[in-house]
């Protein structure tokens, strides 16, 4: 006989099983679960196969939920789950799925919450550590989805009367992020990456900047100086060219730039492809 | 030569464009009938992704298969999905639009599986509507995908091909027979999968898949992880009997090899739908 449940109700019942963190029994013994369907009457809505039992069989469902969402959120962190090690970071991917269920159709954007979440997880070993590198990975596949846009070419530099630069607004690249962190995280991603890596670095907090951009469809990432940082943070803010040239050079100390290091980023910044305009506003 | 009742081409052999496979599709321009498009691997990327899929859709037919759509769900349909599905197909100029018989998700979420439905009156009511709906947004009949499950609902007061039969029917929609998909099920629900594509309305099939799994003993999984088994073929044999030519197309999703290999199992299609058209005349002439 079986137990009549309104199909709304019937896939409440269904998702609660499918995405609970514990076993199978446990998840049909679940508050959730119970709501809709009592745990004690599942062989009415799940009949059993000649091999399987219903509980077993809403199990499979169960059981490929977390495999699928580590299987999306590695493919964006690889280096968190490599520093974690395959059974931390399984854990942590099944404690973030219940605190940011995807809501989207698309598994792309599932892991956007993951470096906030790593502040408050718990048990996650060197934090700051762990938050920086997932701030940078998530950068990374930001960068990699971007819109895409065109870069500033020759045409439109040359079109810039030489006066008018000073009023310039530089408009970054959509798949441009610029990060600032408090490990070297960039050199431990190119680590994993280039599979040179130990496995347990002991890197010592040290402070790191880092350009994320994407050209001719690859993701760049460059280290910046502090003073390269700052200039790069003011020209992406929208900071006419003539200011931010002005207060890096006024900084003083280690962090003045050279006009030679002033020509070098510049060079550097437009033939990569930072830039897509630059937009000089009518004067007065 | 098309077959069904919308006059949608037999697009031939096809494979589904995987990224792994990328840098092979576009330095060789490999000699293939046309490819699949993951829907959703393309709606928000403007990236590498989206620029392969332009040199793709310029050289080759592609026609779109969706994974998230939720055409059971029973929370209302994501109209921005949507727009965006439409704008997709419009750019790569697809042949169709497909995606499954199944639910994904509701109060909001994606559980991002194929969740089976009970095939109920009331279920095919739901479905039926959405069908229409969705058909009417995207301007052209939807097509959906008889799904792999592992469960089967004691509610459930019809078999799965006659859900979809007169889903199809009702809907005016058209159908991706996938005959791994029936041979999953057959073994995990114990029925007899030629019945299954016996009773599938032929007219309405737009699309074949095939594809490899893996037999756990107790049950089967749909990995696409795999040559396709011999029963699925003679399925496919069976059904393509039934339909004549329709578009037909190999899925390998995990542990996939190189392109080469992916192509060749598809190929091995051809050489069935000419045994298949073979015994068709026999046994009309007989």
């Amino acid at each position: 006989m079986a137990l009549e449940v309104p199909l709304p109700s019937l896939q409440r019942w269904m998702q609660s099983v499918v995405v609970h963190p514990g076993a199978a029994g446990e998840a049909l013994e679940s508050e959730a679960a119970q709501a809709e369907v009592p745990a004690s009457r599942l062989a009415e809505v799940i009949l059993p196969s000649r091999t399987l039992t219903p509980v077993e069989r809403v199990g499979i469902y169960h059981g490929m939920y977390l495999l699928r969402m580590e299987e999306a959120l590695a493919g964006d962190y690889g280096a968190l789950k490599h520093f974690l090690g395959d059974d931390a970071f399984f854990e942590l991917v099944r404690g973030y799925v219940q605190a940011h269920p995807s809501q989207s159709y698309t598994l792309n954007r599932l892991g956007d919450h993951l470096p906030e979440y790593l502040c408050t997880a718990p048990g996650v070993p060197r934090r700051e550590f762990c938050h920086d590198l997932a701030r940078l990975e998530l950068a990374v596949s930001q960068a990699f989805d971007a819109e895409e846009t065109p870069c500033l070419g020759e045409a439109e530099i040359a079109a810039v009367a030489p006066g008018d630069w000073e009023r310039g607004r530089l408009q970054p690249v959509a798949a441009f992020r610029l990060l600032s962190f408090r490990y070297p995280v960039n050199g431990y991603l190119d680590s994993v990456r280039n599979e040179d890596h130990d496995h347990h670095p002991r890197a010592k907090a040290r402070d790191t900047w880092t350009a994320v951009y994407r050209r001719d469809y690859s993701v760049w990432r460059h280290d910046l100086t502090r003073p390269a940082h700052d200039l790069l943070a003011d020209l992406a803010a929208g900071r006419p060219l003539g200011e931010a040239v002005s207060a890096a050079l006024g900084r003083g100390g280690r962090r003045a730039p050279t006009q030679d290091e002033l020509f070098r980023w510049f060079r550097e910044w437009v033939s990569g492809g930072v830039f897509r305009s630059v937009e000089v506003p009518d004067a007065g | 030569m098309a077959t069904n009742r919308w006059n949608l081409p037999d697009l031939g052999i096809g494979v589904g464009l995987r990224t792994v496979h990328f840098g092979h599709i576009l330095a060789k321009r490999p000699k293939v009938d046309w490819f699949e498009v993951l829907s959703e691997n393309f709606m928000d990327t403007g990236g590498r992704p989206m620029y392969v899929l332009d040199q793709v859709a310029e050289a080759y037919p592609v026609a779109l298969h969706g994974v998230s759509l939720g055409i059971g769900n029973t929370d209302p349909l994501d109209r921005e999905y949507l727009r965006k599905l439409k704008d997709l197909a419009h750019r790569t100029r697809a042949h169709w639009v497909s995606d499954h018989l199944c639910w994904t998700g509701v109060a909001g979420r994606n559980v991002h599986d194929l969740l089976p439905m009970p095939y109920t009156e009331e279920a095919l009511r739901h479905t039926v509507e959405r069908v229409r709906a969705v058909s009417d947004r995207l301007e052209r009949p939807l097509v959906l995908e008889n799904p792999s499950s592992y469960v089967e609902f004691a509610a459930s007061t019809m078999p799965e091909w006659e859900f979809l039969a007169r889903l199809a029917e009702a809907a005016d929609c058209g159908l991706l027979l996938d005959v791994n998909n029936v041979y999953v099920s057959s073994f995990n629900h114990g029925f007899d999968p030629d019945l299954y594509v016996d009773a599938i309305p032929s007219d309405r099939v737009v699309q074949y898949h095939l594809a490899g799994h893996s037999n756990k003993g107790t049950h089967i999984v749909d990995t696409h992880s795999d040559h396709a088994v011999a029963e699925v073929w003679e399925l496919y044999r069976r059904a393509w009997r039934r339909t004549g030519p329709v578009a037909t197309l190999y899925e390998w999703d995990e542990d996939i090899p190189d392109f080469d290999v992916v192509h060749r199992e598809a190929l091995k299609a051809r050489a069935l739908q000419g045994e298949a058209v073979t015994t068709a005349a026999s046994i009309h002439g007989a």
